[in-house]
């Protein structure tokens, strides 16, 4: 005899398994679709958001909404279903769309037999007409009585111990003794060459799943239809051996997957990739190009989208309160509202100094994924609230395990520091007037000397020295003539305007405005690069080259070092040499200088510009955003941590 | 990539028209009466038609989205105007 089943919630948990150990029939689908999106989702639990995910979820929302209710079985059903070997589950007989009838009677009828007592009488149209053909049937099934009615429950949650696996079934359709699954999908099916309808075997799987979920409740079970929203098209699923072996082994690879710890290698050029919500997190193609394999791809496809959509907040304004209206950041100066910035455009919110932050505004940002980062009202950078939250464990374990690896250090420091001497050398040449021959040359001496370093403190050696090289002749990449400046060492300085002169790196507090300007840039620089290590996974606060230090954002500053002179040094420079920021923002305090807001809003503004600047990535011959490229280079990084690539490729422009 | 939508708005009760006017403010400027401008991945679109969506009677109501293309070809005469001044900000993040 078989017990009742009351609903979905005491069907999965009225087991002695754990039902953490249940594996939902999505990640077996999933697992078909690519073993390593399995991975990167179910193993180390990385989530992106894409078209389809957004579609797919707006498609069940109202699907979610039933009770999971699901009248008992009859014993009779109990295995007495043999599959027919004959039939194709590959080629489904589409079934037209009946034009739309509301029947809200039948639904109540429904509810009395099948237990689904969640009508409101406020059908979804896409639900009537996916019920609308059993509904068509059920009429017909009125006028001859003793045909049995078709019954409908939404929403139903099963477990099987068995196959240790639980499905939710977005409608189950209950005729007799037979209980038939249906699916929402998105978009339009698959059409093959002759124009018959079919599935793909991810959703075959999932269909697989559901049938077997079904059978192991003592329902009889032999098939399951795919309803796709956008055409309104039922595509019906037939199970048979060949199907039910493709999904058991997809059980035993999810199992074996989740227990290696190993992530599976990308797939090879695949279709798939362009339509995968994670191939900005996966980087096939990269990875492959990479990694030491057979076959590395002959061009590395532009996947991923090259810029990120959606913009920072600043808010720089002294006194400022900040609410949340709606979806709407609102910035207010003494009870007036002065700006109104939409959540839906914004990637981080940082503020500087003395600013509220209300609480709700808060929650919102964070619930979104927002980071808020904090600065002083002279810009240091002091700290990032989160909401980012640990996106991947392993990976951080890992992190920590490579970090005691003296080796490892060692091999990472010297690529960073190579890389930065490089980059440095590349913006003189660039931008310097004159380059001075003598001290190109001694930067690159001294970046191969950096590959050779013994150790992490003879590598901080080669790192000032190149430092104080570069550093000496930066005041030749600045084209402005302040006005100030009589020219040779006889520069006028007017009372309380600072001239653009630079001599030497100084800081805490800078003494120039030149200084002021890279300090901030670096602040900047700090806080994006913390915030691409938090999206990775990676603790920003525990680095290989630079050493633990209570609040120091160590595998932040690490990661920075090739970027200081590409982005931060070169957006001071820009913003000297357009005149985006002039000595009018500055102010004398003491031996220090100060920037004025107007100032910081302008120099906020080119360091963005910057940020979203195109850049074209060496090794994969495509474009990037300086932004989008932290974020690769970090997740190259991760790659590197877990073993898949053998080399860190450090950034270095051509 | 983002694309420029106009969408209007042509509601028949007061309560949905409320409602409407501030979902539509999570995604664009307010242009004019009943008018917005949304700067929208496609993303952005599909979670906005369907906020829409909800809100909406679908019998009595209707909104138009209009599409004006990718917002990072803009021309400079896309929207122009007679009267009071026109802006539109391209600006790459936020400072107030
Ligand atoms: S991008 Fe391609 S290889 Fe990577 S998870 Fe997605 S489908 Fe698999």
């Amino acid at each position: 005899m078989i017990q009742p089943i009351e609903g979905a919630h005491s069907t999965t948990f009225s087991s002695d398994r754990d039902p953490e150990d249940l594996l939902p029939a999505r990640m077996i689908n999933e697992l078909v679709y690519c073993p390593r999106l399995f991975y990167l989702m179910h193993v180390e639990g990385q989530f992106a958001e894409s078209i389809d995910t957004i579609d797919g979820g707006i498609v069940h929302r109202r699907v979610d909404n039933g009770t999971g209710g699901l009248a008992p079985a009859e014993p009779c059903a109990t295995q007495s279903f043999i599959p027919s070997a004959d039939e194709d589950p590959a080629v489904i007989v589409p079934e037209a769309t009946k034009p739309k009838k509301r029947r809200k009677s039948k639904h109540v009828q429904a509810a009395t037999l099948f237990g689904d007592d969640d009508d409101d009488g406020s059908e979804a149209g896409e639900q009537e007409a996916c019920e609308q053909q059993s509904d068509q049937d059920s009429d017909a099934s009125e006028e001859a009585e003793d045909l049995p009615k078709t019954i409908h429950a939404r929403s139903v949650t099963l477990s099987s111990e068995s196959l240790g696996v639980i499905a939710k079934l977005d409608l189950a359709e209950a005729t007799g003794s037979v209980v038939t699954p249906v699916d929402y999908k998105r978009g339009r099916p698959k059409r093959m060459a002759d124009g018959t309808l079919a599935a793909w075997d991810p959703e075959r799987v999932q269909i697989a799943l559901q049938v077997l979920v079904l059978r192991d409740n003592g329902y009889q079970s032999d098939e399951g239809v795919l309803y796709f929203n956008e055409t309104r098209q039922r595509v019906r699923v037939g199970v048979d051996e060949e199907l039910l072996d493709l999904t058991r082994s997809a059980i035993a690879a999810a199992r074996q997957h989740r227990e290696s710890g190993q992530i599976p290698p990308p797939l090879v050029s695949s279709p798939k990739c362009p339509r995968c919500s994670l191939v900005g997190i996966c980087l096939p193609e990269e990875t492959r190009r990479l990694a030491n394999i057979q076959q590395p791809p002959a061009a590395v496809r532009p996947l991923i989208t090259a810029r990120d959509e959606r913009r920072p907040v600043y808010f720089n304004t002294q006194g400022m309160w900040i609410g949340k209206k709606d979806d709407l950041l609102q910035a207010k100066v003494e009870g007036k509202v002065v700006q109104e910035i939409r959540f839906n455009d914004i990637n981080q919110i940082n503020l500087f100094g003395n600013i509220q932050l209300s609480t709700q505004a808060i929650q919102t940002a964070l619930g979104r994924d927002v980071p808020i980062g904090y600065f002083t009202q002279k810009g240091y950078y002091y700290g990032v609230s989160g909401g980012l939250g640990v996106k991947n464990i392993l990976v951080r374990r890992q992190q920590f395990r490579l970090a005691d690896d003296s080796e490892f250090c060692l091999d990472i420091a010297r690529a960073l520091v190579h890389g930065k001497i490089r980059n440095q050398r590349t913006l003189l040449m660039r931008n310097h007037r004159e380059p001075d021959a003598t001290s190109l040359r001694d930067l690159k001496r001294y970046a191969a000397r950096a590959l050779t370093a013994d150790s992490l403190a003879s590598l901080l050696g080669i790192e000032g020295i190149a430092a104080r090289i570069y550093f000496g002749d930066f005041a030749g990449m600045l084209k402005v003539d302040c006005g100030v400046s009589t020219g040779g060492e006889g520069y006028v300085t007017a009372e309380k305007r600072p001239a653009f002169h630079f001599r030497s790196r100084n800081r805490r507090p800078p003494r120039d405005p030149v200084n002021a300007m890279l300090s901030l840039a670096y602040s900047l620089l700090t806080k994006d690069c913390l915030v691409a290590a938090t999206i990775v996974g990676l603790d920003p606060h525990l680095g290989f080259y630079h050493q633990v230090k209570p609040g120091k954002p160590a595998l932040a500053l690490d990661l920075m070092e090739p970027f200081r002179p590409l982005i931060a040094d070169s957006v001071v420079l820009s913003a000297i040499n357009t005149k985006m920021v002039t000595a009018d923002h500055f102010i004398c305090a003491g031996k220090s200088v100060v920037m004025s807001d107007a100032g910081r809003k302008h120099f906020l503004l080119a360091y963005e510009k910057r940020m979203d600047s195109l850049v074209t990535h060496p090794l994969f011959d495509y474009r990037v955003s300086y932004r989008r490229l932290l974020e690769i280079q970090t997740r190259l990084l991760a790659r590197r941590l877990s073993g898949e690539i053998e080399e860190y490729p450090v950034f270095q422009t051509r | 990539m983002r694309r420029i939508y106009l969408i209007t708005y042509d509601v028949c009760d007061a309560k949905r028209l409320r409602k409407i006017f501030k979902c539509l403010r999570g995604w664009g400027d307010h242009l004019q009466y009943s008018v917005f401008e949304c700067q929208l991945t496609d993303a952005d679109l599909l979670r906005c038609k369907a906020e829409m969506a909800d809100i909406l009677h679908h019998g009595e109501d209707q909104v138009l989205v209009i599409d004006l293309g990718p917002a990072a070809s803009r021309s400079a005469t896309l929207v122009q105007a007679i009267g009071k001044p026109y802006s539109a900000m391209a600006a790459p993040c936020f400072v107030v």
